[in-house]
């Protein structure tokens, strides 16, 4: 038995630090100093370790109220990005096409990619074979919902979307002024992402091609379930991200919220009167014996085109984003909940604690279930912020009475989204069908 | 004849000295920024990628109605704000008059909202008309209406009139009222001999010989009206606005978010030319009467 262990002890060992030779090559050029832009809070703690191990690169952290719009200006200029640039998946495709970011397959190539972040991965960080660099935090999807209210109004934490339904229901009869849940008055990452959860997909690029195809069953599935309870007033759309909002889930107006696993540090700052209120759980599905999710937001790092010293920043993206040593620091200082990289396996249980705000709930353990839940993966399209305009312009539309059916909706939203990447000039879009996987 | 244009030489670089320090910042950071804009605006762009167009961008601002549907905002301002503005800030600048040594006190509190940025001023506002915690509920409330929502698209616009009027009426007022007391007191003494009273003189001595201040401070307002920005960008975290509200909003957002850059610029400049277009055309036309009939 000892022997056993022992044995066992030292294959793991073995293949950790054969692991580690194979992930994290070795820097061969000259001293260097490389930038980086990100709004990540507190991420010197890693970066602290990383030169511990890399002494001969030194990361030089900045971070700008006015990311994207710095970002932009600089990639028209043709100079000045920094040699790392911290991007949102929803953005990076963007970004990608536009030439913003070099590929660093040299430094890490696919196989290393996915046995570090998973195949899924290779949709937020990559381009037609070329790596741009590591996912950060997960934004998989969650439910956060008021044990208070719960309690209170009998209710029961909903395994399936019918199941939410019909709480949604008992609670809107029962509390008439309060919300159940109320989903964002556009924020197309949270429309998007719902689709996402169910296993499904609006759009995708492969091959040269960009894909859009609003009106596939499960999106319309999608967009009918919540068109039929908002319809039928049990809820109602409502601008997010703004102090009424934030209010209303510091006050204990708003039951749950679906949204993203980084919303759980959201809460705990903006919310501060509802502590020990709030619980965590994977979202609803449709077939809960075959469960997806989906993601709402997250980041990931790349390499820039300005970067003259790409060895230097591949390495520090690869390491920041998968070294335990880093993942640790990236919980515990700078609040994230769930990191993407496969390695987080090796932290995360000894991270995840119980959490006074959350009732003393192990919230991480949670998050970590639903973030690998995640089986399915694509590309957003380029033209991020105005698909998001588009889809407040018409929800808004309807919240002021123009648009009488809330599914009608979708196809509305895809004729303007189409009309967008004509606009923008991409002339290789195929409209309804995706590509099989 | 030589030693003439010596002397008209001596003169004329002596007037460019005294204007070398505005002429150095006004060429540096107005003219030389607009000719790189209008040179920026003859290019294509996506990415850092780059390449001459001439005038397509112009060709495709004029049939891009997102472009022109952004004037409705600033419309709406000048036909509405601007004017409301003036003969508020009029009335204000004649009531300090009545005042010992016009009114401090109330000059100052008048004043007060021009010196809040306008940001700042509108993270305020933003909680006034509050869905939920706006200090205005309880008012509504003691006259039975509930669930009150200020903030609707189709409310955007009077409210970005109430900000603007509070913010800016004051400072308009000290304006006005600067020019009041440099009328000379001998034509109201005059008036008030031949038994004028204080309305009389008000609006038949004092507001004529306002109509040259209040004819350029009409201009300069409608300038700040085609550039509205700040307050309906604050307002966009409280409800849905599209990309294009207002002129402003569209080419920052152009540029900004969705990176076009050149576009942007080349609307800019069109924004300019109108801007110019209008002031020159209002100068010519209603100011010649105005300013001849002063003289």
């Amino acid at each position: 038995m000892k022997k056993s262990f022992a044995a066992l002890f030292l294959v793991v060992l073995l293949s950790v630090s054969a692991f580690a030779a194979d992930y994290y090559p070795e820097y061969t050029g000259r001293p260097t100093t490389i930038t980086m832009w990100a709004w990540t809070s507190n991420e010197n703690y890693s970066i602290e370790e990383f030169q511990k191990v890399y002494p001969d690169i030194t990361v030089v952290w900045e971070d700008f109220g006015v990311h994207y719009e710095k970002a932009q200006t600089a990639l028209a200029a043709g100079s000045g990005l920094p040699d790392v640039l911290m991007v949102e998946y929803s953005f990076a495709p963007e970004y990608m096409d536009l030439g913003a970011f070099q590929p660093i397959n040299k430094w890490l190539d696919e196989e290393t990619f996915i046995a570090l972040y998973g195949e899924e991965a290779l949709g937020w960080c990559s381009m037609d074979g070329q790596i741009y660099g590591t996912p950060q935090d997960s934004g998989a999807i969650a439910l956060f919902y008021r044990q208070d209210l719960f309690d209170q109004y009998g209710l029961e934490v909903p395994r399936t979307w019918e199941e939410f339904a019909e709480q949604a229901r008992k609670f809107k009869a029962a509390a008439p002024d309060l919300e159940f849940n109320a989903p964002p008055l556009g924020y197309a990452l949270w429309w998007v992402g719902l689709v996402w959860q169910s296993g499904g997909k609006m759009f995708d690029y492969s091959d040269g091609n960009w894909y859009i195809d609003f009106t596939n069953p499960i999106a319309e599935k999608v967009f009918e379930f919540w068109g039929e309870l908002i319809d039928e007033g049990t809820i109602n759309v409502t601008m997010w991200w703004n102090a009424d909002w934030y209010n209303s889930l510091n006050m204990g107006t708003t039951a749950t919220v679906l949204n993203g696993c980084w919303f759980a540090e959201w809460l705990r700052y903006n919310a501060p009167d509802s502590e020990g209120m709030w619980r965590v759980i994977a979202p609803p599905n449709f077939d809960p014996s075959n469960p997806h999710n989906g993601m709402l937001g997250g980041s990931g790092f790349y390499v820039t085109a300005h970067s003259k010293n790409p060895e230097a920043a591949a390495i520090f993206v690869n390491w920041l984003n998968s070294h335990p040593d880093s993942l640790r620091c990236l919980n515990q200082y700078s609040n994230l909940p769930i990191m993407v990289s496969k390695r987080y396996e090796e932290v995360v249980h000894e991270l995840a604690v119980d959490d006074a705000f959350f009732g003393g709930q192990n919230i991480v353990e949670e998050l970590w279930h639903a973030h690998n839940l995640i089986n399915t993966t694509f590309v957003g399209l380029p033209i991020w912020s105005n698909l998001d305009n588009a889809l407040s312009l018409l929800l808004q539309d309807y919240v002021d009475g123009k648009i009488e059916r809330f599914a009608d909706i979708l196809p509305m939203w895809e004729e303007r989204v189409i009309g967008f990447m004509e606009e923008f000039g991409y002339p290789n879009v195929i409209i309804g069908e995706l590509p099989q996987d | 004849m030589i030693r003439l244009n010596k002397a008209r030489l001596k003169a004329t670089m002596k007037a460019y000295l005294f204007l070398a320090p505005f002429l150095v910042v006004f060429i540096g950071l107005i003219v030389y920024p607009i000719g790189l804009g209008v040179r920026l605006s003859l290019y294509g762009q996506r990415g850092a990628r780059m390449w001459y167009v001439g005038l397509d961008n112009y060709k495709r601002i004029l049939s891009d109605s997102m472009f022109w549907e952004s004037f409705r905002i600033p419309l709406f301002l000048l036909l509405i704000q601007v004017p409301l503005m003036l003969l508020l800030a009029t009335i204000i600048a004649l009531f300090y008059e009545t005042r010992k040594n016009g009114g401090p006190l109330y000059r100052f509190i008048y004043y007060l909202p021009y010196t809040i940025p306008g940001i700042v001023s509108g993270i305020v506002w933003s909680y006034i008309f509050s869905d939920s915690m706006s200090p205005l509920l309880p008012f509504l409330e003691l006259f039975g209406r509930t669930g009150v929502k200020f903030l609707t698209r189709s409310n955007v616009p009077g409210i970005l009139l109430i900000i603007i009027l509070w913010q800016f009426t004051g400072y308009t007022a000290f304006l006005v009222y600067s020019a009041l007391i440099a009328i000379p007191k001998e034509y109201s003494e005059a008036a008030q001999l031949d038994g004028a009273g204080l309305w009389q003189i008000a609006l038949r001595i004092k507001l004529p010989l306002l109509k040259g201040p209040l004819f350029t401070l009409f201009i300069f307002n409608a300038i700040g009206a085609m550039q509205v920005f700040n307050e309906p960008w604050m307002l966009g975290n409280l409800v849905v606005l599209p990309l294009n509200y207002t002129p402003a909003m569209y080419i920052y957002n152009s540029a900004f978010s969705q990176g076009r850059f050149t576009y942007a610029a080349a609307m800019g400049i069109i924004l300019a030319v109108i801007t110019c277009g209008f002031s020159w055309y209002i100068l010519r036309s209603a100011g010649r009467q105005i300013l001849e009939r002063r003289h």
